[in-house]
């Protein structure tokens, strides 16, 4: 089977690069299509303890699937649907890791998937799935091609995280293929471990053995370094790993049935103070929220000049009653139009008491509306990029620089306005959204010059601390990577970083897998 | 005025609840049933039902005089010079005549005495000859009250329009005024050989369901037929006709033109023989290059779908589709494009459609006639290198 | 200022199937929604009032559920809201559909601008506007792109063909406007509570003063005498090695296809 490992030539110079737009280098890459072919692979590169970077839908921000030299194994080919389960009236689905998300949004929505190859019992599953009612899979990045695989890797989230959480509860089994070509096989509620200590059994026969980092996890939304508690379920240790224990080939995700109605409302308020207690008061008062998402007045300030250029964005609403304020978008999924009613009346009442008016708001319940406010929410992130694009032309290093820390309840207003103080001290552009319901919110420097850009990184590895201090984590959502890597040694010490790689050596002992990812590659020697 | 549901004949197969537009029927006791409330009379029910159950019960207002009226009529429009589909309608016109019996006129305002010849040669009998200045503008008030004149002293049985921007506004007008109906965007025009009323058949739903209407009791049985989809006659300059030329006043209207500005885009798509299209499974934008390049390769013009018009990756005249340009190319080469029915209506001149799409069940398929499931920037390179 | 805008309730999609076993037509619409170009005609009514002042009536005829889509019309920004609903009204062609449009535009008194999408998306046939100017022997333009209003006259602009036209229309006047005109406003959180209380009037032929002999399936000319669906004339065939396309490239475009 050598040809599954090809060298690496210029044909595949796409799979340098990720969505964090930095470039690595590879000497060879594989498109395995099994997990039998994953396993040939990885015990080939295990004789000569090549380094291995996995990659999905390179769609991460943090570089976790960029390489640094190596192999590549790129598992975009391993996209089927291996089968439905169904258990006291839940739906569970088997899947390859590089099912791409907006084709797995697709099957579930049309109850249609390419059954070849699939059980009885998958088939009798599909059948009482096609009349029941509609299902999703929550977890909603904005990048939609992002595979299934990565988005566990990095316990991906996105704005419905609000209410249904990260990948991480969605994900009921799972298995992975160890550097060595052993390979594990979880189901939720089988294996735990003991306290810190913990053995794994392999299929091949064996356990890995040993014990956990004893670090306290923030008590935040969270995608920083392994998940480590007592007595956890072992399976929560592959999620949000990056890539660092092994290769996931199977992945099993819970499907939710679809709420009635779902609703979006984004109301305009005059400053970033006003909108961090609208969103407190709407986490507290609305019950039906599922998403609760934030725009700092640059982000609108950058939407309105791309929309005045017109192309794609000129279809953007007309934004002129947002004024020089920011806006706050919460999604409603309800049972009954009653209860949406309700929550759009009292999210019309916290606005005003926030200094917001309800005339200067916007409702989307229509696919129509809610496709409105998507492609307002979208363009967000995606004209901050194409503006960084025009900067990179005079600076070519200039990169985006966004943040992804979270802090816990009842430290937003304190957070926020440690970033806009720091942010004026240095004098920088910048926008600022995301997830203002779980106290996320991604600030993105838009650096003018390359000083800008090296204060820009300071900057951030200040905040870090900050954030600590305050029981924050440093990535919330994008996974570590390499990008946060120095980050993640403020937040956790370098003494629960060696834990971390004496972990990582239980399962890799020649430390093949994500080079670079989490630990800085000169820490591994 | 109602639905009709003959409940000794229903069998209870519910054929006509699943194919129901407004969810206005349902199975009540095993019977089919109607909703008088979402009702609309459409009548895809009637065609739906395997056992003839169903039916619209039709109180007809009394038949007007049909008899008196004859022949087919054509209204020859202009846009510098006269429009290709004048042609084409002049064509068919003569195909219907023939059937029935009569003869075919076509209607030139504001034209020339060689553009009346043409019309001759390309199958009229007869060429009304409006020399009206009002009428050298496309502008609807003074062409409706020029043709409603005519048609009222003339009192033709048929009255073909082109389907064209100018053509849909004018048509409704005169069909207003002369209270009759009107078939838009036909693709097929016959006669039925046992009525002899004119068949006019048009996509309805986006083009995903054909429907066959008839106008009965109202004259002139009027339509709007689609540009490019009757074939051009073969002139034959040996034919003679009658040429009338019209100065009466005609009403010019409220509407004032302050300014004609030519665009002149989507002609290199319309008059392009080769072309390769892409659409969203382009991937990147910078895939974008390949297309052209194919194209320029081939001799072709590189055209997309409305999703990259959407997202600004090409601008409108490169839009193929409903509201792009119709194309018919002798041959398409369709990459990454899933084939949403607007797209596949404005491809269905093409004569020969390569289609290459990741996704096995693309409707695209569906219009191609070769069918390629691989990815469309691939397959470009692929195409390019082979074709060096 | 008052503009009269003319909505219909149309299908979310179009879609179409043919069950292969029983060969009957299945249609899978989804919610009904306001066809998106009368959205477009409605946002360049609101645009009007905010400019000059004024009021804004949505007229629509159809199902009594249709008026649900009228209340989000009022959640845009309408003041007023009348549905034309009677069973006198069902199967109408579109010279019906366009006199029983006149006898309820007459019932809600005189007006400056009547606006209309360019089409219907479920029937795209672009006739109700002209039929209406017709009837109301009002001036109009079809497929607007570009509005300009100074209270007494409006100057607008289409495309037919090749060419841009640049039109002046004195008031009251009919327009037909495409999705080019404007990008249409999402409701308020004011405008959905106060279009929850608004009243949606509902009015029947004989309260608009309609000839029912005028309306519905009796007052349409056109007749639908069979539906199906279309026939696909191409065999596909499928190319499996990608290396013979160069080849088959090659002989279509030398003439073989």
């Amino acid at each position: 089977m050598e040809h599954q490992i090809i060298p690496y030539c210029d044909l595949y110079a796409a799979y340098l690069r990720d969505e964090s737009r930095t470039v690595g280098t590879a000497d060879s890459i594989s498109f395995p299509r099994s997990e039998e072919e994953v396993r040939q692979i990885l015990r080939m590169l295990h004789e000569t303890g090549t380094s291995v970077t996995v990659q999905g839908g390179r769609t991460g921000l943090a570089a976790a699937a960029v390489p640094r030299g190596g192999h590549i194994m790129a598992t975009g080919g391993m996209d089927h649907v291996l089968g439905l389960r169904q258990e006291n009236g839940r739906f569970f689905l088997t899947v390859q890791p590089g099912v791409v998300l907006l084709n797995l949004r697709k099957m579930i929505a049309k109850k249609e998937f390419p059954t070849a190859g699939w059980s009885s019992e998958s088939l009798t599953a599909l059948e009482a799935f096609r009349t029941a009612s509609a299902h999703f899979f929550p977890t909603d990045p904005t990048e939609t091609t992002a595979a299934i695989g990565g988005m566990a890797a990095c316990n991906a989230s996105g704005a419905r995280s609000f209410r249904y959480g990260p990948m991480r509860p969605h994900i009921t089994a799972l298995r992975c293929v160890l550097a060595d070509g052993r390979t594990v096989a979880l189901k939720r509620g089988q294996h735990f471990a003991d306290g810190l200590s913990f053995s794994l059994p392999t299929l091949e026969g064996g356990a890995v053995e040993g014990t956990l980092p004893d670090y306290t996890m923030p008590r935040t939304k969270n995608a920083s370094g392994y998940y480590a508690a007592p007595d956890m379920d072992l399976i929560d240790l592959f999620i949000g790993s990056d890539g660092t224990l092994g290769v996931l080939t199977e992945l099993e995700l819970e499907l939710l049935p679809l709420p009635r109605i779902c609703w979006g409302v984004t109301v305009f308020l005059p400053d970033e103070e006003a909108a961090c207690r609208y969103a407190e008061a709407v986490r507290a008062q609305v019950d039906c929220a599922a998403a609760i998402e934030y725009f700092n007045s640059g982000a609108l300030d950058i939407l309105r000049q791309r929309k005045a250029q017109g192309g794609v964005f000129a279809t953007l609403p007309d934004l002129t009653m947002a004024g020089d304020g920011a806006a706050v978008f919460t999604e409603l999924h309800c049972h009954t139009r009653e209860q949406a009613m309700s929550a759009v009346k009292t999210l019309g009442t916290l606005a005003v008491q926030c200094g917001g008016a309800a005339e200067k708001s916007w409702v989307a319940r229509t696919e129509t509306e809610s496709e409105t406010l998507r492609h307002f929410r979208h363009a967000v992130p995606e004209s901050v990029n194409s503006l960084i694009d025009e900067r990179k032309r005079v600076y070519p290093g200039i990169t985006k620089m966004g943040s992804d820390m979270s802090v816990p309840n009842g430290r937003l207003l304190e957070v926020t306005e440690m970033y806009r103080r720091t942010l004026g001290e240095e004098g920088f552009q910048y926008a600022s959204w995301g997830h203002i319901g779980d106290n996320h919110i991604h600030v993105n420097i838009l650096p003018r010059d390359m000083d800008e850009h090296t204060r820009a990184k300071q900057l951030f590895l200040r905040w870090a601390g900050t954030v600590t201090e305050m029981g924050g984590a440093v990535s919330a959502e994008h996974g570590v990577g390499k990008l946060k890597a120095p980050f993640l040694t403020i937040m956790y010490g370098q003494a629960h970083i060696r834990q971390m790689r004496q972990l990582k050596r239980l399962f890799d002992p020649k430390m093949q897998l994500g080079r670079g990812n989490l630990f800085a590659v000169e820490d591994e020697a | 005025m109602a639905l009709v549901i003959d409940t000794s004949l229903c069998v209870g197969c519910g054929a006509c609840v699943g194919g129901c537009p407004n969810g206005a029927l349902e199975l009540v006791n095993g019977c089919a049933a109607v909703n008088e409330d979402a009702c609309v009379l459409c009548g895809v029910c009637v065609q739906n039902c395997p056992v003839g159950a169903i039916d619209i019960r039709r109180e007809t207002a009394s038949p007007d005089n049909t008899a008196q009226h004859r022949d087919v009529w054509v209204f020859a429009q202009r846009s510098e010079g006269l429009a290709e589909v004048s042609l084409e309608l002049t064509g068919l016109a003569r195909r219907l005549a023939d059937s029935k019996g009569q003869s075919v006129t076509a209607l030139l305002g504001g034209g020339t005495q060689d553009e009346a010849d043409v019309l001759i040669a390309a199958g009229a009998d007869r060429v009304i000859l409006g020399v009206q200045p009002a009428l050298q503008n496309q502008l609807e008030a003074p062409y409706t009250d020029w043709i409603c004149r005519l048609a009222a002293q003339y009192k033709p049985e048929i009255l073909l329009f082109g389907a064209t921007a100018f053509g849909r506004s004018l048509a409704p007008c005169v069909a207003a005024r002369l209270g009759t109906g009107l078939t838009a965007d036909c693709s097929v025009l016959d006669i039925d050989p046992d009525t002899g009323l004119l068949r006019q058949t048009r996509p309805a739903f986006g083009g995903n369901l054909m429907a066959t209407i008839v106008t009965p009791h109202h004259r002139p049985q009027m339509a709007t037929v689609r540009p490019g989809v009757m074939p051009l006659p073969v002139p034959d300059a040996a034919r003679r006709g009658e040429i009338i030329t019209d100065s009466e006043a005609v009403a010019a209207g409220l509407v004032e033109l302050l300014e004609e500005v030519r665009s002149g885009g989507g002609s290199a798509l319309q008059k392009a023989e080769i072309i390769v299209s892409v659409g969203r499974g382009i991937g990147q934008r910078k895939n974008m290059k390949l297309a052209e390049e194919l194209a320029a390769k081939l001799g072709g013009v590189m055209g997309v779908s409305r999703p990259l018009v959407e997202m600004g990756w090409a601008t409108q005249d490169r839009q193929i589709g409903q509201t792009g340009t119709a194309v018919a190319p002798r041959l398409l080469i369709a990459c990454g494009i899933s084939g949403a029915i607007q797209h596949l209506a404005g491809i269905a001149g093409a004569e020969t459609v390569i289609a290459v799409n990741t996704d096995p069940n693309a409707p695209i398929f569906g219009a191609a006639d070769y069918k390629v499931v691989a990815d469309a920037a691939d397959t470009l390179r692929a195409l390019i290198d082979a074709l060096a | 200022m008052r503009t009269i805008v003319c909505v219909k309730q149309v299908p979310a999609s179009n879609e179409v199937r043919l069950d292969e076993k029983t060969n009957t037509i299945i249609r899978d619409g989804g919610e009904a929604v306001i066809n998106p170009f009368d959205s477009h005609a409605l946002e360049a009514a609101l645009a009007l009032k905010e400019q000059f002042g004024g009021t804004v009536a949505v007229l629509s005829m159809g199902i009594p559920a249709a008026a649900d889509m009228l209340r989000q019309c009022v959640a845009r920004g309408a003041d007023e809201a009348l549905l034309l609903t009677d069973r006198a009204f069902a199967g109408a062609d579109t010279l019906a559909t366009s006199y029983a449009l006149s006898k309820g535009i007459e019932s809600l008194g005189d007006f400056d601008l009547l606006l209309c999408g360019k089409m219907a998306v479920d029937g795209d046939t672009a006739q109700i506007g002209p039929e209406l100017a017709t009837r109301l022997g009002l001036p109009h333009v079809s497929d607007v792109f570009s509005l300009e209003c100074d209270g007494a006259a409006v100057t607008v602009q289409r495309t037919l063909g090749g060419c841009v036209q640049t039109l002046r229309l004195p008031l009251p006047a009919v327009l037909t406007v495409t999705r080019e005109l404007n990008v249409p406003r999402l409701p308020s959180i004011a405008g959905v509570l106060r279009a929850e209380e608004a009243e949606i009037s509902c009015r029947s032929a004989a309260q608009v003063g309609a000839d029912e002999t005028q309306c519905g399936l009796k007052g349409s000319p056109t007749q639908v005498v069979a539906t199906f669906l279309p026939q696909r004339t191409r065999t596909v065939q499928e190319v499996t090695d990608t290396a013979t396309l160069p080849a088959i490239i090659h002989h279509i475009i030398k003439g073989g296809a």
